[in-house]
């Protein structure tokens, strides 16, 4: 895994994952709304991406999820509040990973799932 | 005053008027003294109640007792004769009448809450029971409806949903403030190359916030519930949920004690995830709780911590840990003790914490 997204509006938390990645040797991109992920998708080719859902001013990340799934590229929802993820994205049937998670964990998380998609 | 009656509303009630036998609880089949218990009991009832009869066209009503005239602001006289709707009004739900009349249809017993309009114009809502009475040959005879003013409950009910989305906005928020301290510790450990350090800072933060998220709902009686307090701390250390078992009430505390609870508990638990019962694949932990009364009446939260299964303890280990150190410091600002023992098959530690009467 060479390149992930992160879609996440609260810059520390964007810092700490970002930085995290980077220790396991993956860069990331972060984007801090949906029009710079899908400008981010467009630059970059990424292998997986952690997705924040509420991205303020009631903007969800359900769009940019519907364009990694048509993909087929692996993501997790990160999110503080679970009951209001949403049924669009619950019928994603993606990971969701509750805030506050340590940004090691997500980075974790997110790795084994590439790795259970790749063919052995 | 036409509420949704519609047209043909006074033809009704005059035609009614004529037909519409008044109730008597003489010659419709009570007699002697259980006539006169039902007039009693129907006048001295705090339940409003009326009756109508299927029989005549629009199914007008036929009697009410003291009771609906209280409850709807109508009297007697200017009910009978007409059909139930006129309680009915602009933001009652069709969805709920649509109900009713299938009830009065297929003759079935139903228990329905809508809004009604008293005469005056005021709303209430309203718990209608209404269900058939059939006379000795199995013919129906009267419907019977009786109406409690559930409004109180209603508020009371709304206000409960309204603190509900309150208190998961608030959760939520304190989510986000929890991700974002640890997000600003992890990097400025990084910054000044000090991440051991962060990180056990980061762990003892996120412990505190579990500690507190489940409290939230409940802070505002007073006095949390400190199982779930104990369950959310200690989720992280067995993520597979088969290696804590919890034994406990509903036993409560102060708010305040659950920065203590927490912080200790999670010191017992990073010790047993290095060394203890955590360390190793079989090892368990108990945790129960329980209120415990001293000799002098003064009440106390022990929470008993039992690990088993870990690798066996050959010698007591060093006295003070730091975590510990920090445990028993602020325990003792809540009243409170740790006594920790050391078993051959592992550490036995109880907290104790006086509570306020």
């Amino acid at each position: 895994m060479k390149t992930i997204l992160i879609l996440e509006d609260e810059p520390f938390i964007a810092m700490d994952l970002q930085f995290a990645f980077e220790d396991s040797g993956v860069q990331a991109v972060v984007a801090v709304s949906c029009s710079e992920a899908f400008t981010a998708l467009d630059r970059h080719a990424v292998d997986g991406a952690v997705l924040d859902v509420n991205l303020g001013q009631g903007e969800t990340c359900e769009p940019v999820a519907q364009e990694l799934r048509k993909r087929d590229v692996p993501f997790v929802l990160h999110t503080g509040d679970l009951d209001r993820a949403g049924e669009a994205l619950r019928d994603l049937a993606a990971p969701i990973l509750a805030k506050p998670m340590d940004a090691e964990a997500v980075v974790e998380r997110i790795l084994g799932l590439r790795r259970s998609c790749e063919p052995a | 005053m036409h509420r949704g009656d519609g047209d043909g509303t006074r033809d009704t009630f005059e035609q009614a008027q004529h037909v519409a036998k008044p109730f008597s609880a003489e010659t419709d089949n009570f007699s002697g003294a259980s006539g006169l218990l039902f007039e009693q009991a129907m006048a001295q009832t705090r339940m409003a109640v009326c009756l109508t009869d299927p029989r005549l066209e629009d199914d007008p009503i036929i009697f009410c007792n003291k009771a609906f005239e209280r409850l709807t602001g109508y009297r007697q006289e200017e009910v009978v004769g007409r059909n139930c709707r006129f309680l009915q009004g602009p933001k009652t739900s069709q969805k709920q009448v649509a109900k009713i009349r299938e009830a009065i249809r297929s003759e079935e017993v139903l228990v329905v809450e809508l809004l009604n309009y008293r005469k005056d114009g005021s709303t209430f809502w309203n718990a209608l029971h209404l269900g058939p009475i059939y006379d000795d040959e199995g013919e129906l005879r009267y419907f019977f409806g009786s109406q409690w003013d559930v409004t109180d409950i209603h508020l009371a009910r709304a206000e409960e949903r309204h603190a509900k989305a309150m208190a998961r906005e608030v959760s939520h928020r304190l989510k986000n403030v929890f991700a974002v301290i640890g997000g600003i510790v992890n990097i400025t450990g990084r910054a000044m190359d000090a991440r051991p350090v962060s990180g056990k800072i980061n762990e003892r933060i996120q412990a505190l916030g579990r500690a507190y998220e489940p409290t939230l709902d409940e802070a505002a009686f007073g006095t949390i519930e400190v199982g779930q307090a104990i369950r959310s701390v200690l989720s992280p250390y067995d993520p597979e949920g088969d290696r804590i078992v919890f034994e406990g009430n509903g036993a409560r505390t102060e708010p305040n004690a659950v920065s203590a609870i927490g912080l200790t508990l999670h010191e017992l638990a990073t010790n047993a995830s290095k060394y203890g019962a955590l360390s190793n694949r079989e090892g368990t932990v108990t945790v129960s709780w329980h209120h415990e009364e001293d000799r002098h009446g003064r009440q106390s939260l022990v929470i008993d911590w039992k690990e088993k299964g870990g690798p066996p303890i050959t010698a007591k280990p060093e006295p003070t840990g730091t975590g510990f150190d920090i445990a028993d410091r602020l325990l003792a600002f809540s009243r409170g003790t740790l006594d920790r023992i050391w078993e051959g098959d592992g550490l036995r530690a109880r907290i104790s914490l006086a509570l306020r009467s």
